[in-house]
Formats: C-alpha cells, structure tokens, sequence
C-alpha cells in the first residue's frame, strides 16, 4: 500500500497524491513534503549525503517551513550581536545551544556544513551538551546567517547570552584537572621516594641520602598540600564559618597535620615523615571530587533548559506594524501576536482572537485547553489552532515558566547533603592514625627507644587508609559505569545511596507510567455502511494538517486517502471532503447527531459523522506502558510502597491507578500540591524516590530524596533528576534499585574490611609484630580487596 | 648511589615541564570537551569533493 511509503528525510508518512522527489545517493527518494526536499536538497548539496547514512534515526518532523526564515534575520542587527556574542574586533564568539541533536551524525553534520559558511573561524559542537561555540568574522557572516543554517538543517538553534552557566563550568572543570595532576603525579613521585626511603630503614640508607629524599618529597608534597588540597581547606574554614563543619574539617585537619609533623621531622631530622601519606590521601580524594563533578556536569544545565521551551523571537505589534523581536526585548505592556503551532513568549492574556492551548509540560493536564479573550496564558505553553494576539504581563524569570524553574532550584539546595561516609571515617582515622603514631612513638622510646622509630613506621604504613578512601568512591564508579551501559543515567553521585534505602515511589502519570501518546483505545461505528479501518482511515485523512494532539492519535492510519478543503474549527474539530462525502471530525457540539449517542463523561470521545449524521464514535487515550503493570508488581515485591501524583483530571488518574493496583493516586495535583505530597511523605519517615517527565515534575523531583526521569522528560525536568532513564520502558526502575542495594552492600563489606584490617592491624603493629615490609604488603593487600570487591558491580544485569 | 643527587632533581626537573605543558594544554580548551572526540574519528570527511557527489 503506498502508506507504507515514508519520507526519506523525515520518515513522516508521504501524504497521497503527494509525488515530490529527490535524488540522493544516485535514486529517486521519496519526501513528504517540499520543506523536506529542500533540507534533503541542501544536505545533497553541501556533499553530506554521508548524514543519511550515518544518522541513527530520522529527523523527528524537525523541518522548518521557510517561511520562518525572517526568524533569524534579526539576529544580524547590531544590538543582537551585543546581545549574543562576545566580540574581539571584526571577530565574534557565541554560544548557541543546539535542540534536536540526537546522535553523532548530527553533530558532523553541524560541523561540516558550519565550515562552508564563509566567515567561520571555528565551530565546537559538544553533542552531550548540545553547545555549539562558534567564533566568526562579523564582516563576512551575521549571527543570523549561522542560526538559518542550523535551522534548515532541521535544527532548532537557541543564541544563549554569554554569562550563561557554561562559564563557570567550564572554569571549574579545568581547575579540577589542573589539581587532579598536580595530586597525581606528586603522589607517584613521593611514593617513589618513600620506596626509596622504607627500603632504606629495612636495609639501611645513608643519612645525608635519607635527607635529601625528605627534603624532595618536602617540595613534591608542598604543591600537592597547597594547589591540589586548597579546595579542602577552603571548605573547611567555609564550614566552621558557618558553623556547620563538614567532612573537609577532619580532612583538612589531617592532611595539616600530617604535612606540617612531616615538616618538622624533615628540619629537625625526626623519626620519620608522612609526605607519602598527605599525597595519597589527597590524591584519591581528588578523584572522588573529580568523578563526582563529570556526572554533576553532564546533567543539563537548567537557564538552557528552561529557555529552550520558549521561543526565541515573538512578533510583536507596534501599533498596525509586525516587528520580529527577539524574547528577551519584549516588555509587560507589548501585544505580541501568536501563530498556531508557536509557544507563548511570556505570561499574559488574549486580547484578540481564540485558540486552545497545549500546556501539558506546565500543568500536567493532558486535554488542550480553549482560551478567548481576557483569559490568561502561559510562556511557554504551546498554541495549537488559532492565531492569537496577548498583552504581555510578565516576561523572563518572573513566568510561572520561571517560576517552577526556581523553584525546583531552591528544593535541590534545600535537599540535605548526604556526607560521605567514607571520607568522614577516613578523615577521622588519619587523625586517629597520627595520634597512635604519636603515642606508639612515646612509648616504644621510653620503653626500647631503638625499636621506635620501626614500629612506628609500620603502624603508618599499616594502617594507610586507601582502602577506606577507596571503598565508596570505587564502588559507585564500578556501579555508574555499569548502569550506565544499562541506560541508566547516574547524575548525582548520592542518588545510589539514597536509593539503596528508598520507601516509596511516587510517579506521575502522563508521560511517565503512560505513554503520552493519545492512542484510538476503542472504536464504535454506527452506519453499517463502514467499517472500522475505514472510518479510521477517513478521520486519518482529515486530521492531516492539525497541529491538535488529537490528531497524532490518528496518525497510524494514514493511507492512500487524502482530504481536500479541510477546514479546521478553533476548539471544535475539522471538515473537507474524503471520496467525495464531507466528513466532519470532532467533539459532539462540532457533528449533527452526535449528541444522540450516549455520553461516557470519564473518556475523551471525537466524533466522525458524514453528511449530518454520526459514523462512528472514537474513544480516545493515552494508554499505559506496556511493562508498567509488571513494573510496579516488581517493585513492590522488593518492599516498596507506591503512589500516584498527577496533574491530569480525576477519572484518567483514577483509571490508571486501578489498572496498576496503586491504592494512593492523587489526581489535579500542581507542582506545589505534589511536593507537599512528598514533604508528607517525608515527614512520616519515608524516604521518598519521584519518577516524572513534566516540567510541573521539576520541583518535585528537585524536593524529593531522588528522583528518576525518562529521557523524553522536559529538558526542565531531566535536569531536576538524580537519575536519568534511556529508552521507553519503565523496568529499568527495578535494575536501578536493585543495583543501588547491592552497591551500598559492597560499599558496607569494603568499609567493614576496611575496618576490620585497620583496626586489627593497628593493635598488631603497635605491639611490633609488623615489620615494615609486611606492613607495606597488607596495605596494598587491602585496598586491592576493595577494589576487587566493587569491580564485582560491573556484573549487574 | 651519589649518582641519585643529580637524577632525583633532574626527574623533577622533566615532572614541572610535563606539569607546566598540562596546565597549558587545559588552558588552551584541548580537555575542554572529553566526550566528543571518542567519536569524531568515525565521522569522518568525505573524501570525495563535494561536486562529485551528484551524478
């Protein structure tokens, strides 16, 4: 059947009567549509044809009609260039966050077709997160010339103001590798030197020799204290500051301590030094620290992610003239005019026309919602049929839009910090170390002053604690990287520890236990003279060209029928003409008869009728996932209690709840209704995991313990979340709280070991039973165990 | 042994070189972006010139 013919380009399906074609590869391809021809056009043309080759999944309905294009002209005005970029002279350098890059074949594409612009000096795309840095000659390109390029390549390019967060990220990003080397290396060259020195005491060393490689690892160990520790210290003092001293105390304490004994034993010629130890220690603390920024850097950003819902420019009315300005000009007071299919660009009401709006990501609620004059919108909820003019009230960070965003940025702070409990114990037990040493010294020398300085050697050795600095921070990284192969996004490094002790799941509905798709759920036709595919195909056919979510509930069954003069009512539904009968596809005020037919107030129904009377009554839902039901059984099996918070009206969030078995399902829930939920939760000594999609989810999931999105969740909402799900089925969920429970049960078994030995070896080694050789053995033993004993969580499937 | 007091600082020597070329390499933006060129390699240009391309 020619419906099975898809869009070479977009693989939307190829209207009938539609025969627009285009060579690639050297054959004749079939495209939707001429916006499609001219993207595949162009990519021909720049010498791409690799893209299509290469892309792991087609274009998503990305074209832009090109009608658009004036969009970005504005951008080459003088104030957008101020705006946007940075400028060096004739050169400019702007960041623009790129939507609607899915795989590495994007990011070539961008790059290569970016090169051939005149005038680009050069062009860094990072596909993880979506930047594009560009740096170009304002004398030969605009600003606005390099956005229509990545806009007809199907792209949605967003400029971002230059003090936008990738700034002081990146700084820290470089700070934390300039430490973790200095931390490296100066650990490996000190530990060479401390080879040199124990192998000396075993063997005996020259005394001007055994000076020398103190005052060495003196100025190897100086940097390591002062460059790569500094961030320990600083929060250190930032802590008694506060008065609320966190784990950098105790580190900061040891690594002082143990630096300046070391010092002191180094001028005066003392038993022995610890340069070795400072430099471990702060080395495998670095590494914790660095491995725990990377994840806290590759979720998004938030001001992109909460800019990205609204557009970037607006129309806006000076008087009779339309002038195209960019979001960010726009002030309370304008009349912007909104076409069907754009997003508000700010909070207002309707001053002219009517429409419906789709403000699902918003609110939750998954039917569009009619708006006239007077009512108010929201930014960033989406036109869907009409073409509107509103008054601006508020704009920016002062929309409901921003305020969700703030919102879940103050409930992420407020969350309490989870301290490491392995840094904590490691710190204290430094201390505890040189405090025994200490006294093993005090006592050896009063008790057999020769053998002192030996034991006291080994009691340092052998109680070093690699393993316990070791234990948590392997186990998560061995963990990390394998859930990460699971598709399973870690991005909080406490996530797993928390969910080890999770109580209850709170998830949201639409989109997250459901599809988010309205599906054709059931089909009732009335004229004996159709059947069930026909009438299917017909309501296919005429909601071709709607924009409205109903439609996309059609969608599967297109077929070789087209529809001419359609016409779409604002709210209502549409008509035109199929075979020769006009057909008309809507609610029941929208088609004679339909009103006849016996009303279910708990499903949303659309209504085909023909020629005045009603053919066939579609129910119409967005059905539960397929492995929700099993999910959840799962879940619960392992102890877990579960509820449902949703935005959605009553009867859809009570039907899902009886169809998973959830006995607590809350239904027209707001994003603050849903977060007291959890404070509710909270307060009775749950421990509360959320898993959402919507952007009313973000602050709950920024409130709760942790939380879990999907991968399609709002940009908003994935950039609330602990933890981030690929793919489109919801039992991850249960590999992520078994694997959290068995890694917090290998973190346990390695801070036992790693308690045990240093506990039973320290006794052992005061006592001098430990000569430093055996000493030096059962150390590296020991943390070789734990790092044996995490690598065992790569195994988890 | 006496050899040691002219190559322990001579290794020092070589580590502040090697630490002073890292600084400048993270300076220069080259660990910037430590995701993208694991893949860039497979992306690579066409080698045939763009006009060939059409038949």
């Amino acid at each position: 059947m020619a419906a099975a013919e898809t869009c070479f380009h977009c693989a939307l399906p190829i209207p009938a009567n539609c025969d627009i074609r285009v060579e690639i590869g050297g054959e004749q391809r079939p495209v939707c549509c001429p916006g499609c021809k001219a993207v595949a056009t162009l990519i021909r043309d720049a010498g791409f044809e690799r893209y299509y080759d290469s892309r792991e999944k087609p274009d998503p309905g990305s074209v832009r009609p090109a009608e658009d294009a004036g969009e970005w002209e504005v951008f080459d005005r003088q104030d957008m260039l101020a705006a946007f970029a940075s400028l060096d002279g004739a050169r400019a350098e702007a960041t623009v966050y790129v939507g609607g890059m899915y795989c590495a074949a994007c990011s070539w594409l961008i790059d290569a077709a970016l090169r051939k612009l005149p005038g680009i000096a050069s062009a860094d795309i990072n596909p993880v997160t979506h930047r594009l840095r560009v740096t170009w000659d304002t004398s030969s390109i605009g600003l606005g010339r390099i956005l229509a390029t990545l806009a007809d390549l199907g792209y949605k390019p967003q400029p971002l103001a230059p003090d936008s967060t990738e700034r002081p990220e990146r700084a820290e990003q470089r700070a934390a590798l300039k430490r973790l080397l200095v931390a490296s290396l100066g650990m490996m060259q000190v530990m060479m030197f401390a080879v040199g020195l124990y192998s000396g005491e075993f063997q005996g060393i020259d005394a001007d020799m055994e000076r020398f490689l103190r005052l060495v690892s003196f100025l190897v160990t100086t940097p390591v204290v002062f460059y790569a520790a500094r961030p320990f210290f600083a929060g250190a003092i930032r802590g008694l500051r506060a008065l609320r001293p966190g784990m950098d105390v105790p580190v900061s304490i040891a690594i002082g301590t143990a630096y300046v004994a070391s010092v002191y034993a180094t001028y005066t010629n003392g038993p022995a030094v610890w340069y070795d130890s400072v430099a471990m220690f702060v080395f495998f603390l670095t590494v914790a620290r660095y491995l725990e920024m990377r994840a806290r850097h590759r979720s998004l950003d938030r001001g992109a992610a909460l800019a990205s819902l609204l557009p970037n420019t607006a129309t806006r009315l000076d008087g009779a003239q339309r002038r195209q300005v960019p979001v960010t000009q726009l002030a309370a007071g304008d009349i912007a005019l909104i076409r069907a299919g754009e997003s508000f660009p700010a909070d207002g009401s309707v001053t002219a026309g009517q429409t419906s709006v789709d403000e699902s990501m918003l609110t939750g609620e998954s039917q569009p919602q009619p708006r006239i004059v007077g009512d108010a919108v929201m930014a960033g909820s989406v036109n869907i049929d009409g073409i509107v003019e509103m008054r601006v009230d508020v704009t920016g960070t002062d929309t409901t839009l921003g305020t969700i965003g703030r919102l879940s940025e103050r409930a992420r702070y407020a969350r309490p910090a989870f301290v490491q409990l392995a840094d904590r114990i490691a710190s204290y037990i430094v201390v505890a170390i040189l405090v025994i040493a200490a006294a093993v010294a005090l006592g050896w020398y009063l008790v057999d002053p020769e053998r002192a300085f030996v034991v006291t050697l080994s009691v340092l050795v052998v109680t070093c604690p690699c393993a316990l600095a070791l234990a948590t921070p392997t186990a998560f990284a061995a963990a990390g990287s394998r859930l990460s192969d699971l598709h399973l996004l870690v991005t909080n490094g406490n996530a797993i520890e928390t969910l080890s002790r999770a109580t209850h799941i709170v998830f949201d509905k639409t989109g997250t236990l459901t599809c988010g798709m309205p599906e054709v759920v059931q089909t009732i036709v009335h004229d004996p003279d159709f059947d069930e595919q026909e009438c299917l195909q017909v309501a296919a056919a005429l909601e071709v060209a709607s924009t409205h979510p109903i439609a996309r509930a059609f969608t599967h069954y297109e077929s070789a029928l087209a529809a001419t003069g359609l016409d779409i009512s604002v709210g209502a539904g549409v008509e035109g003409v199929v075979d020769g009968r006009h057909w008309k596809l809507g609610n029941a005020a929208f088609v004679p008869g339909a009103q006849s037919v016996p009303q279910d107030a708990e499903a949303t129904r659309v209504f085909l009728g023909a020629d005045g009377r009603v053919v066939a009554t579609f129910t119409i839902a967005d059905t539960l996932r397929r492995d929700a039901g099993n999910t959840l059984k799962e879940l619960e099996k392992m102890g877990l209690s579960t509820s449902l918070v949703s935005g959605d009206g009553q009867a859809p969030v009570a039907r899902a709840a009886a169809a998973l078995g959830i006995n607590d399902a809350r239904s027209g829930c707001t994003p603050d209704d849903k977060l007291q939920r959890i404070h509710g939760l909270q307060q009775q000594g749950e421990v509360v995991v959320m898993v959402g999609d919507g952007i009313n989810d973000a602050p709950v999931l920024a409130g709760a313990d942790v939380s879990i999105a999907p991968s399609h969740a709002a940009s908003l909402a994935q950039s609330s979340a602990d933890v981030l799900m690929l793919g489109d089925t919801l039992h991850p969920i249960v590999t992520l709280m078994q694997a959290a429970r068995r890694t917090m049960r290998i973190v346990r078994q390695n801070l036992a070991w790693a308690i045990v030995y240093n506990l039973s070896a320290v006794p052992l080694a005061a006592a001098g039973f430990v000569p430093p050789w055996l000493a030096a053995i059962g150390m590296s033993t020991s943390s070789l165990v734990v790092v044996l004993n995490a690598l065992r969580l790569s195994r988890i499937r | 042994m006496s050899i040691l007091y002219l190559l322990i600082p001579l290794a020092l020597l070589l580590l502040a070189g090697a630490v002073w070329a890292f600084f400048w390499a993270v300076g220069s933006g080259q660990f910037d972006d430590l995701d993208t060129p694991a893949v860039r390699v497979i992306m690579d240009d066409d080698e045939r010139p763009p006009e060939d391309n059409r038949e």
